[in-house]
């Protein structure tokens, strides 16, 4: 039997590691058979370099590392089971809920955003993932983990940007264009092209391309592009230039009416008071969305645009004048005879300050404009 | 006859488990000594399957490790867990049942009606 010297121990050592194997478990595990081989076949007074190189060299096909990735392999393949299990539940899960919550959303019941909410985050951040994790790690090829890679960038923005749509956040149609961009752009050309040149996944191919195909053309029609968001502030802006129109038209007859230095009745007072009151909301609302406080005619060469800015994210916290304004319609209203219109708040930016900057500006030109009215057939009387 | 490396893998689990059953704690080159004097050097574990294998068996709970020194070496000695204790029937099972349908595919035992 050889008698192995610490140097010689030494020397296996650092030649396992030099060999790649960098797990210390099975460095010693290596070390001791290796030892127990010498030990049991070497004579004693046997070439220990030529039977150690010999030795090690029947371990492998062809280098010691294989047994450190191996090892490797076999210890993620315990956890690929758990990812499995997670992925399957996260899946099913988030299908669940999100089917629910979008019943509760038909149905106006509450808690339907949580829930949609948590479907969507689920489904992009635990089950998607997951998923290419597992399917990247089947596939050998780097060209198929590509295309894998490609689908989970484009499925994950993808329901990331209908979640951002249906909550109203900003970029939600940046997200959805981009996701159907990586999808018909560069994940479906190169999966097709991969898939159809195989005989067995041919018609798998086509059908899933079709479907790619008709459902990134599904969810094209709930975006707008960029000339589309234009159209439309071109158009809400003209809307508001058309009703400031009649509102100054308004105005004018209304001063027509009026006796010259005749004293001013509270309620003239008050109708006046809104009427500054709406304007001043008005330019405040415009010079935070536009720039500027005023919709010249020629809005559309400056782009001066009105777009879709929900009013509260305009407001700074400390904007009182919404608020004096609630006030002044609500003594206004109380003191009106019974013959006129009152001045409705109930569903109007007033009260509820989160509607879109178009929809507000028309509201307080409304205000302003019965406001007048009931001035001029005040005055009539 | 020696077997190929591909018909043991399969099996190699089951194989260091059982072993690891009758000899209460063994060490991988007694793991590997031990086979080859059952099965008459049919049966020739080799260093590259070992080890994966046994620290597989290690992640997944079934076996557990204790070290000693001999030496200046570790000496890495593995018995079963009583997860291990356990799972070792079922897997004697599930390959018994195994053996018995490759008879039947292979035609080694006509099925009986």
């Amino acid at each position: 039997m050889y008698c192995i010297s610490e140097k010689q121990i030494d020397f296996i050592l650092n030649d396992i590691s030099a060999r790649g194997i960098e797990m210390v478990s099975l460095q010693q595990d290596l070390l001791d058979h290796i030892c127990c081989i010498i030990e049991h076949n070497l004579e004693n007074d046997g070439d220990f370099e030529n039977f150690y190189l010999d030795t090690i060299s029947s371990f492998y096909k062809h280098d010691l590392k294989e047994i450190e990735e191996e090892t490797i392999n076999l210890q993620t393949f315990k956890n690929y089971y758990i990812m499995k299990k997670i992925m399957l539940v996260s899946g099913t899960f988030s299908a669940f809920i999100l089917t629910i919550g979008i019943l509760f959303k038909f149905m106006h019941w509450p808690g339907a955003a949580v829930m949609i909410l948590a479907g969507i985050l689920i489904l992009s951040f635990v089950f998607l993932p997951l998923l290419f994790i597992l399917k990247a790690k089947e596939k050998k090829d780097s060209k198929d983990k590509i295309i894998i890679a490609l689908g989970a960038i484009a499925s994950i923005s993808m329901s990331l940007g209908i979640l951002f749509k249906i909550m109203h956040w900003p970029f939600a149609n940046i997200l959805c264009i981009s996701a159907i961009v990586i999808m018909v752009l560069l994940f479906l050309p190169i999966y097709f092209i991969s898939g159809i040149k195989n005989p067995d996944t041919k018609i798998n191919t086509i059908v899933s391309s079709l479907i790619i195909i008709v459902g990134s053309a599904l969810i094209l029609t709930l975006v707008r592009s960029p000339a589309g968001t234009k159209k439309e502030n071109i158009s809400s802006t003209q809307n508001f230039l058309i009703n400031e129109h009649i509102l100054e038209n308004e105005k004018l007859i209304a001063r027509k009416n009026q006796i010259k230095d005749a004293i001013q009745t509270d309620f003239e007072k008050s109708s006046f008071e809104i009427y500054i009151l709406a304007d001043e909301i008005k330019s405040y609302l415009l010079k935070k969305e536009t720039g500027e406080s005023k919709i010249e005619s020629n809005f559309e060469n400056k782009n001066v645009l009105i777009g879709e800015t929900r009013v509260t994210d305009l407001l700074d916290s400390n904007f009182e004048k919404i608020n004096i304004l609630k006030n002044k319609i609500e003594s206004y209203n109380a003191s009106l005879p019974s013959s006129m219109h009152k001045i409705e708040i109930n569903n109007s930016i007033i009260i509820k300050k989160d509607k879109k900057i178009d929809a507000a500006l028309n509201d307080l030109i409304q205000i302003q404009m019965i406001a007048l009215q009931n001035q001029s057939l005040y005055l009539k009387n | 006859m020696l077997y190929s490396s591909e018909l043991i893998k399969g099996t190699l689990k089951t194989i260091v488990l059982k072993q690891l059953e009758n000899n209460k704690r063994m060490y991988g080159y007694e793991i590997t000594q031990k086979v080859k004097e059952l099965t008459k050097n049919r049966i020739q574990i080799t260093e590259g399957a070992l080890y994966p294998t046994l620290h597989s068996l290690e992640t997944e709970g079934l076996v557990t490790v204790e070290t000693e020194y001999i030496g200046k070496r570790v000496r890495k000695y593995y018995s079963l867990s009583p997860d291990g204790k356990i799972k070792i029937d079922e897997k004697i099972n599930e390959l018994t049942d195994f053996f018995e349908t490759m008879k039947f595919i292979l035609d080694i035992k006509p099925q009986v009606i």
